[in-house]
């Protein structure tokens, strides 16, 4: 009898207590179209329905989404509506980018989340809510954790700081990126000075002339070409063979170096390891 | 008599041609996409018959809204073309002359360069920016002394145009990581987005399709001399002037809505023209409507099916099946 009692309140608790507890993602209805999304849902062990193609993002996916449907990206929408709408995701975790897709996307009736962060701190941020909307909450705060931890174990012991600039390539015209963009974090956080000949924009990018270039005499130049992949060579050889750079620093003791891939450009899951890839790799500070 | 009744007869062979050409293209544009859905379900979906799903979603919230824009804004650009070119006796005049174009593209970039999260303002910062440039250049053109005159409204059009398309560069050389999502816009095309967009912009194109209706006898008259349509009882300038708003309403909502499509404006009513074998307002205008329509229809159906799932965008598609026609004619007919 006591037993059936303690059966019936333990039946009753578990189930006033059930709304409480967070609702299991159901990951075959969220579509990830940002890199950082997709691979926040893979390290919170949610799998969404699809990911996004964008331009040297794909490698950057973690290899549990490589069965993970791809959709192909474009300007102005993002998706291919239609494509989309054949998913039919609840939830769609877009970027800025592709604003005119998400109005289109909302009278689809699809929920959509703007989660492409542009600083550390949203990378943090953006990771704890992305965990709240998948139902993950626990796992995305010891997520952060871990990723505090490793950027503290990345960013230790740094000796030298190197004047450093770093030019986004788009086709001949140099720009580089500022203290507000993802890179232009990414290099100070490596140990590096980054140089902007004085520019600001609220967009992280200004045009700089290479007289500029040379004023500024960068130890370290890291170019990032912005292009399709077929023009990718054509734009590594003329920054590595820049000849109006030819009398700087960098250039004299062969530091020029070149970043194909966007994690410069697009903020992921895996900030410390790229910041050790520049400390290691460009910034020579180890 | 004889001569007549032939002419009537190419005028509306014409007609019924383009008619023809506008119900495929539509027929293509609600039948084919990145999703292939049966034509006999496309036809359910259209007539209710068929449940809620995603195919209905993409009938009913994707191709149909960017199928009845295709056909505004064609419409709306053959008019304006066609309107301007008798409003002010130039064979070159197009929206682009009168500003409306760049007026609108910096509108637009603006929004997209500098307040991308407020992108629903896009429309109406396009047809804003579009309305005042045409503002600035009828103020100009038509005021001072003598009165102005067609010359001067084109020497101030492109002057007005120049000083917004050097501001449109400017916005894009200063925020370069934000210009893709604005090419699409300046090149031309149209997305799908529901039916937000028409929703603010109807009223515009309602505004200058009614002016237009209403201009098709004056401009008749005009065609005949300002001294002669003076003696007619018509009011050259007025009818310059009216033309002029009509066509810079209906080509700042077809930029609001679509980008900068060049190409109608200008070419639409010279193949209707010469297709009709007339400069009769009362043929060309509803006419150059009719083929500017088919004519974006079907171009925006090939610009997001040629690469499914990939949109290209619709300027290249419209040229390439514009001019062969447009050259084809001008070696028969001039």
């Amino acid at each position: 009898m006591v037993s059936a009692a303690v059966a019936l309140l333990s039946v009753t608790l578990l189930s006033l207590m059930a709304p409480l507890q967070p609702a299991r993602a159901k990951s075959e209805r969220i579509v990830a179209l940002t890199p950082f999304a997709a691979n926040t849902m893979a390290l919170l062990g949610v799998r969404p329905k699809a990911v996004g193609q964008t331009l040297g993002g794909d490698r950057r996916l973690k290899p549990v989404l490589s069965t993970t449907r791809v959709l192909p990206l474009s300007h102005p929408s993002g998706p291919n509506l239609e494509q989309l709408a054949q998913i039919r995701p609840r939830i769609v975790f877009s970027s800025p980018r592709w604003a005119k897709g998400s109005e289109g996307m909302r009278q689809l009736g699809i929920k959509v989340i703007e989660s492409d962060p542009k600083s550390l701190g949203a990378v943090y941020r953006q990771t704890k809510m992305i965990s709240r909307v998948v139902g993950r909450q626990k796992k995305g705060r010891k997520l952060v954790r871990r990723m505090r931890k490793q950027l503290r174990k990345q960013t230790r012991g740094i000796r030298r700081r190197p004047k450093v600039m770093l030019i986004l390539g788009v086709g001949r015209t140099p720009y580089t990126f500022l203290g507000n963009s993802w890179g232009g974090q990414l290099v100070k956080q490596a140990g590096g000075r980054l140089l902007t000949g004085g520019a600001t924009a609220s967009g992280g990018f200004a045009r700089i002339s290479d007289e500029t270039v040379i004023a500024e005499n960068p130890d370290v130049i890291i170019g990032v070409p912005h292009a399709n992949t077929e023009d990718i060579p054509a734009m590594i050889e003329y920054i590595k063979e820049n000849p109006a750079w030819s009398s700087t620093k960098a250039a004299t003791n062969d530091r020029v170096y070149v970043s194909t891939d966007n994690a410069m450009l697009q903020a992921g899951t895996d900030v410390a390891k790229v910041i050790g890839k520049i400390r290691q790799n460009y910034l020579k500070n180890r | 008599m004889g001569a007549v009744t032939a002419g009537g007869l190419r005028r509306s062979a014409v007609t019924v041609f383009l008619l023809v050409a506008l119900l495929a293209a539509v027929g293509a544009s609600l039948a084919l996409g990145a999703v292939k859905i049966p034509l006999h379900e496309v036809i359910d979906i259209l007539t209710g018959k068929d449940a809620p799903g995603p195919a209905t979603q993409i009938v009913e919230v994707l191709r149909l809204p960017r199928t009845v824009e295709a056909i505004l804004v064609g419409a709306a650009l053959g008019v304006a073309g066609a309107v301007l070119q008798g409003a002010l006796a130039n064979p070159l005049a197009s929206p682009d002359v009168i500003g409306v174009t760049s007026g609108a593209g910096f509108g637009a970039m603006l929004i997209i360069l500098l307040r991308p999260e407020d992108l629903d303002l896009l429309p109406v910062s396009a047809l804003v920016f579009g309305l005042l440039a045409a503002a600035m250049v009828f103020s100009i053109g038509f005021s001072g002394p003598s009165g102005g005159g067609v010359g001067r409204v084109i020497l101030a059009g492109i002057a007005i145009a120049s000083m917004f398309a050097a501001g449109t560069a400017a916005l894009i050389a200063a925020y370069p990581d934000r210009v893709p999502s604005g090419i699409f816009f300046l090149v031309g095309g149209l997305t799908s987005d529901g039916w937000n967009s028409l929703e603010i912009i109807w009223p515009y194109f309602a505004v200058g399709f009614v002016l237009a209706a209403f201009l098709v006898r004056p401009l008749d008259r005009l065609m005949l001399g300002d001294d002669v349509a003076a003696s007619l009882g018509s009011r050259p300038r007025a009818i310059r002037l009216t033309a002029a708003v009509a066509a810079a309403v209906l080509a700042s909502a077809a930029a609001a809505i679509a980008g900068l499509v060049g190409f109608i404006g200008l070419v639409i009513p010279h193949i209707v023209r010469l297709a009709g074998g007339t400069n009769n307002h009362t043929f060309v205008i509803p006419v150059s409507a009719l083929g500017g329509a088919a004519l974006l229809v079907a171009a925006d159906t090939l610009a997001r099916t040629i690469r499914a799932p990939i949109e290209m965008p619709v300027g290249p598609f419209m040229v390439l099946l514009g001019v062969p026609v447009f050259l084809w004619l001008l070696r028969k007919v001039v």
